[in-house]
């Protein structure tokens, strides 16, 4: 409730803002509410872009959304100008009878696309025989700003509205996104350049965007920019090319004219030929500087026929750096420079790759686009190796892994600073709100994706009673400490602790039971010594034991099988990676997770070149250290991990961090999780541990009615004038405090926060593999 | 020999020597080298066996172009047809190497790289008589611009080597940049370790109360580490690290203007000391001087005539032609101006 003021500000400012907030406590209700009362209340209805992660999540946010509506409509008593849409890929939206039954995402993309570009009308108005979409072509027929009625449409709601009205769900949403008040999408669509410069360019500057379940989002930018060659792609690129010089030569035959026209427009800049560049656009492009797209395109490439013989160049350039058997780490000026001297191709023709090629497919009017992605991968390479000298770094790595014996060369392209994705987001809107759940600590955030906030604020947690219990184990009941530090974890006696803690736990926890570990590596060991030591026949008597794996559909099912065992009262243990699927996406509810064990500090694999990269440019740009990075990273992990089992507030669970060097790093969790954790229970051995557990959970027992929550963590509306009023007199008090002691309150601020730096160091020695 | 044949050797599994058969599988070092003349392939032995002996002509069924052993190399791409392409761009772009800033617009200078790529699409593609008129054309264009050639390719060069040098400086700012920090850090735990005997020492030797001490030892070392911590943040500049080496970033240079050759130092600011008034002579007749010009006793010590005939002439004409209204008049305007903005100035306070 009292964040609200402090939004308030950001969106009146105009600014950025930092939030955290407990996760599973209407985070995005009171979010959406705030910000539509905002909306709403001032006449310009500044727009607001909602970003979500998943497709499940976005599916919450627009049903609070929808609920949050109803309610307004009931307490105004009338209805508002509203509209309210979500986004997702054509693959969950699509209605085409045979387009939709595709399997990936991708193909779905390019056969929509080949029904309803731009030169398939065409066609068809002149006469010819070409498969269309009339989900897509009924669109044209309506008033182009009012393709669906005013309301709040959820995904579900806007394909039941499509399959009755015969409208394509997808580009209904993304037609109508300039007309609607609130858009729910995924980040992508705002970070990722390639997406963001086809759907996003349309929204105006006063938008209001929020990321929600943001703590991923340096991740995020990263990978929208980074690109990873192998030689199969190379070759598929190879003949994508030949494809294209087959197709150019036709062309010149049949239809000269166009390659004539295309060539008229390319003579005065790239913007000029794009006046088609809207949805049907066949390929997505890279973030360029829009003084790039105003200039023309340079002459060496100008002609069709050029330009392929460019790109093969430039591929065959790259095969061969690809039989190179040693690791490469260069970056692009280095690289830049190295093609240059052996395959004369300037950097400047190279900046312009990607929108080049573009504009030739169009012209060629080709429809099996897929059959061109590795070449596209490839020109975005190119433009993005030419665009940035700095922030980026080309890795090539000859063999899987160091005992690899048969070269498998990649060439990663990666992008080291998340700031450049996410910088455009930054420059063009003036209020951005980053949030989660676990967003600590938060000022690492502003440094790493460059930016300055005017709010930065960290939630806790009001509850009616104590509803999670959080507890630091760091020894076994022998008293041998535990760690997955990398010298100690496969000693069995720290491995039989752990099993011990296990052990424990699913004894005393009633139903479900998550545990996570670091890695695939380290849980594959740790189990089959477990086996070995009989601990899992033991965990076996009081419940089901699954395991996550790589694969997607074998963790399904067994989530499947976990939730079944929950909740026919067998119970049962989900062992799964802190990395992996389950810890981002999957909630634990209720009785589908009333514990959660982190089994050591789940910190990266270190020895990755790409990692070891970003720490340095960390270093060297940021002034982020090492240590200060890989433990806030995996704090956030582990963070995330127990965010899982509280989902909202009459939920309970136990949150057991098994490591000891969780005891110094603790004032890395998000401050809702920190508060909560007692004084008497960070330092416990197992035995203390199941006894404050059976405790909590002997209290967790009585009842607990909606009303012993009011006036604590849910108010009504007395609560909240009188909290209003006890707020004022609160802050003209400390005004007036603070105004007398002034100088001394200066002087406590210096000692605070630094408590970890210290450790860090000592921390760092056993950092895990 | 037509390049679209040899555009189709694209396997990299095609390890064996078309002249001597030997495999990858049987010769492990086999090595495959190609001559420019031809771009036929064979193993490094062949080459040796055929061409140690003097120029012979290549081994290839139907080729029979004479190579020479020198001209042999070892191919960079799998590809030979871009090989080719590669090598001929290397011919042209020695020739046709024009900078952008040469060009009045952005629109010629696209149009001249267009051209330069459709006479390398000729040289490569194109028929036997397209090859010779591009031939042609590419001398004809050498003949004519000898002079630009050579001053284009020593801008590219200097700039290849100002970016390589700007590497380097780079890498090793970075390096030192690392260097410091591990220092600082060894220093910081060396600190915390010092603070931490010291403490001990204290337990032991005095008799105070030693939760006292612990803690305030447990102070020191938080605000020794976050004074440290300070002050490497200060240290570090604002614009996000990576200092330039400044005299190395001359990006934005147009023309290289040949620095201007150094005046030698004028004590009197370009103050023209030449007699206007007057012409000085070498001799003048003067009856008491006559007889100093040849004695030796004085002028043995030094003196010399021409300098006091030229002292006494300056002296006797100096002040001429001098007004002292017009030299004072102009200076003591701007005098009171200043004066009256001081009172102006003041009044505003
Ligand atoms: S236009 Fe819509 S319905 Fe038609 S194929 Fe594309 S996504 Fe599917
Ligand atoms: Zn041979
Ligand atoms: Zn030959």
């Amino acid at each position: 409730m009292c964040n609200s003021r402090l939004e308030t500000e950001t969106l009146d400012a105009g600014g950025h803002c930092v939030l955290e907030m407990p996760s599973g406590t209407g985070k995005t209700v009171s979010l959406l509410s705030l910000i539509i009362a905002y909306q709403q209340y001032y006449p310009e209805h500044r727009k607001l872009i909602y970003c979500s992660r998943t497709m499940s999540e976005i599916e919450k946010a627009l049903a609070e959304l929808k609920a949050l509506m109803r309610y307004r409509e009931d307490q105004l008593g009338r209805t508002e100008e509203f509209r309210g849409l979500g986004l997702t890929s054509r693959k969950n939206l699509c209605l085409h009878p045979s387009v939709k039954r595709e399997k990936s995402g991708a193909v779905v993309d390019a056969r929509c696309r080949s029904l309803t570009a731009g030169f398939v009308k065409e066609k068809k108005e002149r006469g010819e025989d070409v498969p269309v979409c009339i989900y897509h072509d009924n669109l044209d027929l309506l008033e182009p700003h009012n393709l669906i009625p005013n309301g709040v449409w959820t995904l579900d709601g806007i394909m039941r509205y499509g399959e009755e009205h015969k409208q394509c769900p997808y580009f209904t949403s993304r037609r109508m996104m300039s007309f609607c008040n609130v858009i729910i999408y995924s980040y992508h669509y705002l970070l990722d350049p390639k997406i963001a410069e086809r759907v996003s360019k349309e929204l105006s500057k006063d938008c209001i965007v929020v990321f929600d379940e943001a703590h991923n989002i340096d991740n995020v930018c990263i990978e929208s920019l980074s690109t990873d060659i192998t030689e199969d792609s190379l070759r598929k690129a190879t003949r994508g090319a030949q494809n294209l010089e087959n197709r150019i030569s036709e062309m010149k035959d049949t239809d000269a004219d166009k390659l004539k026209n295309e060539y008229a427009k390319l003579v005065e800049g790239l913007r000029g030929a794009d006046e088609a560049r809207e949805e049907d656009a066949f390929m997505s492009n890279p973030a360029l500087p829009d003084d790039l797209l105003k200039e023309a395109v340079p002459g060496n490439i100008r002609r069709a026929e050029h330009f392929v013989a460019f790109l093969k160049r430039f591929v065959e350039y790259l095969k061969t750096r690809m039989k190179v058997r040693q690791v490469i780490s260069e970056t692009p000026p280095s690289f830049l420079a190295h093609l240059k001297e052996h395959t004369y191709i300037e950097k400047k023709p190279l900046r312009f790759c990607a929108e080049r090629l573009t504009s030739l497919v169009r012209t060629l009017e080709l429809t099996s686009i897929e059959d061109y992605q590795p070449l596209q991968e490839v020109a975005t390479f190119a433009t993005l190796v030419a665009t940035y000298e700095k922030g980026f770094l080309l890795i090539l790595e000859p063999y899987e892994s160091d005992a690899a014996e048969v070269p498998n060369p990649v060439l990663h392209f990666t992008c080291l600073d998340a700031a450049i994705a996410i910088k455009p987001v930054f420059d063009r809107f003036s209020s951005v709100i980053i949030t989660s759940g676990t967003i600590s600590p938060l000022e690492m955030y502003p440094k790493m994706l460059g930016f300055t906030t005017v709010v930065q604020e960290s939630y806790s947690m009001s509850l009616g009673r104590r509803s999670f219990l959080p507890i630091i184990v760091t020894r076994g009941s022998d008293q041998v400490p535990v760690s997955s530090g990398f010298q100690v974890r496969n000693e069995p006696s720290v491995v039989r602790n752990y099993g011990n803690l296990l052990t424990e736990f699913s004894k005393l926890t009633p139903d479900g039971m998550v545990v996570f570990f670091p890695s695939y590596l380290y849980m594959e060991s740790i189990i089959s010594m477990w086996q070995g030591m009989g601990i899992l026949d033991e965990v076996w008597k009081y419940k089901l034991i699954l395991v996550e794996t790589p694969d997607a559909q074998e963790t399904s099912l067994a989530l499947e099988t976990y939730r079944t065992a929950c909740c026919n009262g067998r119970g049962a243990v989900l062992l799964c990676v802190a990395r992996g699927k389950v810890s981002e996406g999957i909630d634990f509810d209720h009785q589908y997770g009333r514990t959660v064990l982190c089994i050591g500090v789940p910190f990266q694999y270190t020895e990755s070149r790409i990692l070891k990269a970003r720490l340095e440019f960390l270093r060297e740009t940021y002034r982020i250290r090492e240590n200060d990075f890989l433990s806030f990273d995996a704090m956030r992990h582990a963070a995330q991990c127990l965010g899982r089992v509280l989902r909202g507030k009459d939920d309970y669970g136990i949150m057991v961090l098994a490591d000891k060097r969780f005891l110094k790093k603790r004032t890395q969790l998000p401050k809702w999780i920190n508060q909560a954790i007692l004084d008497s229970e960070i330092n416990l051995s197992t035995d203390m541990a199941v006894g404050s557990a059976k405790k909590f959970l002997r209290n967790m027992a009585q009842p607990f009615k909606q009303s012993d929550q009011e006036g604590v963590s849910t108010w009504s509306l007395k609560d909240l004038e009188k909290f209003k009023e006890s707020q004022d007199e609160e802050n003209i008090r400390a005004l007036r405090e603070a105004q007398m002691q002034g100088s001394e309150v200066q002087n406590g601020n210096g000692e605070r926060g630094d408590e970890y730096d210290v450790e860090a160091e000592a921390e760092m020695m056993q950092l895990d593999h | 020999m037509s390049p679209k044949s040899i555009a189709l050797v694209d396997n990299p599994m095609d390890d064996m020597c078309p002249i001597c058969k030997s495999t990858r599988y049987l010769n492990k070092g086999i090595k495959f080298l190609i001559n420019p003349e031809c771009y036929h392939r064979m193993c490094s032995t062949c080459v040796d066996r055929i061409f140690t002996a003097g120029p012979a002509s290549c081994p290839v069924p139907l080729c029979g172009k004479t190579l020479r052993k020198r001209g042999f190399k070892p191919a960079f791409f799998a590809d030979l047809g871009i090989e080719r392409e590669v090598d001929i761009r290397k011919r042209v772009g020695q020739v046709f190497n024009r900078r952008q800033e040469e060009f009045e617009t952005l629109l010629d200078y696209n149009d001249y790289l267009q051209d330069t790529e459709d006479l390398i699409f000729d040289l490569v593609n194109g028929m036997a008589k397209e090859k010779l008129q591009a031939e042609e054309k590419l001398k004809a264009y050498r003949a004519m611009n000898l002079q630009e050639i050579e001053d284009n390719k020593r801008a590219g060069l200097e700039e290849a080597d100002y970016e390589r040098r700007k590497e380097t400086a780079e890498k090793e700012a970075a390096r030192q940049r690392r260097l410091k920090l591990i220092r600082e850090q060894e220093e910081g735990k060396m600190d915390v370790e010092k603070s931490r005997r010291d403490m001990l020492e204290r337990l032991a030797n005095t008799d105070e109360d030693p939760t006292a001490i612990t803690r305030q030892a447990q102070k020191v070392i938080l605000k020794k580490s976050s004074a440290r911590r300070n002050l490497t943040d200060s240290s570090s500049d604002p614009n996000g690290g990576l200092p330039l080496d400044s005299s190395l970033s001359i990006r934005g240079l147009k023309k290289k203007v040949a620095p201007i050759a150094e005046e030698a130092y004028d004590p009197f600011g370009g103050i023209n000391l030449t007699p206007t008034r007057y012409v000085l002579n070498d001799e003048y007749e003067n009856e008491w001087l006559n007889g100093i010009k040849t004695d030796t006793r004085i002028l043995a010590g030094g003196y010399s005539l021409p300098e006091y005939y030229a002292r006494t002439m300056f002296e006797a004409f100096s002040g001429l032609g001098v007004f002292i209204n017009d030299e004072v008049g102009p200076k003591a305007k701007p005098e009171v101006r200043i004066k009256k903005e001081v009172e102006i100035d003041d009044d505003v306070f």
